[in-house]
């Protein structure tokens, strides 16, 4: 069977199409669902889908830690004044330290080995609630 | 002949390839020069579409499957087969029917393949957490697939172009 895109060494014009539509499609979801600035930060811990711990970043005066050591990966949260993050994790990927600080509503830290979510919300949140099922 | 040892053999060295890519590519998690989750250059996506534009869909398919479930069992992380195999699946589906386009080049296919691999990730993500939290993820991610979709691409014409079609099968 030939086929024709195989033979080719060049990018054709329907090729550029192909990138149009997908940074489209990226904006419109980023434009959707975007991260923005709020006055009132909220971050929620969601550990398999059960709400385990809460901190008003906004009305925080003192970095705060949490020690999680009964999931399969055991792992350290800390919050401050603005902003919170995975300080440090047992789990293989290592994503969720690499996220580092968030301090945007909307924004999430996630731990997929652990079934953990962090997610921020606040006075300027889009309608997007981390919490279901 | 679909069960000759000359077609098996072909199969599984392309399943070693694919393996040890996806392998090599884990030493060096491009995560840390740009925290993503998720963020690959997926190298082993090359094995794919050469599997696709040389072999036929069919043998694409086995390979990639097998490549995944080799994957975890190397990595000793069975939970990341879901998330390998949404991938992969969906972005061999959606190149499978754009390489059947004919005024696309490799470029195309192969960044349209990345995008959907990413999607993929999210969507069983998604599931995973049963929450619409990962979807934050996605728009970056789509980005980065049109550098890491046109990089494949580039070393996927080369690999289509010098690597000669295997005997009659």
């Amino acid at each position: 069977m030939r086929l024709p895109a195989a033979e080719r060494r060049r990018p054709t014009l329907w090729d550029a199409a192909v990138v149009l539509a997908v940074a489209a499609a990226a904006l419109l979801l980023f434009f959707q669902i975007s991260p923005s600035e709020g006055n009132f930060l909220t971050a929620t811990v969601v550990l398999d889908g059960e709400v385990i711990a809460e901190y008003d970043l906004s009305a925080l005066t003192d970095p705060v830690s949490l020690r999680l050591d009964d999931i399969p990966y055991p792992l350290t949260i800390q919050a401050e004044p603005g902003r919170i993050r995975i300080v440090e994790s047992s789990c293989p990927s290592q994503d969720c330290v690499h996220i580092g600080w968030v301090d945007r509503v909307g924004a999430q830290i996630i731990c997929l080995p652990n079934r953990l979510v962090i997610s921020l919300s606040g006075a300027a949140e889009p309608d997007f609630d981390a919490v279901s099922g | 002949m679909p069960h000759s040892a000359r077609h098996l053999t072909r199969c599984a060295v392309l399943t070693a390839l694919a393996l040890a890519l996806s392998v090599a590519e884990g030493l060096v998690p491009l995560a840390l020069i740009f925290p993503l989750p998720g963020l690959k250059l997926g190298l082993a996506n090359l094995v794919t579409v050469y599997a696709l534009c040389r072999l036929s869909g069919r043998e694409a398919l086995l390979i990639l499957v097998c490549r995944c479930v080799l994957g975890a069992l190397v990595g000793g992380r069975l939970s990341a087969l879901a998330f390998s195999l949404s991938g992969g699946l969906l972005a061999l589906g959606v190149m499978a029917v754009l390489l059947r386009l004919p005024a696309l080049s490799l470029f195309g296919v192969s960044i349209a393949g990345a995008a959907a691999h990413n999607t993929g990730q999210i969507l069983a993500a998604m599931a995973v957490l049963g929450t619409r939290a990962p979807l934050v993820y996605l728009p970056p991610l789509l980005l980065c697939s049109l550098i890491t979709g046109a990089v494949t691409a580039t070393a996927c014409i080369l690999l289509v172009q010098r690597v000669p079609v295997p005997g009659p099968s």
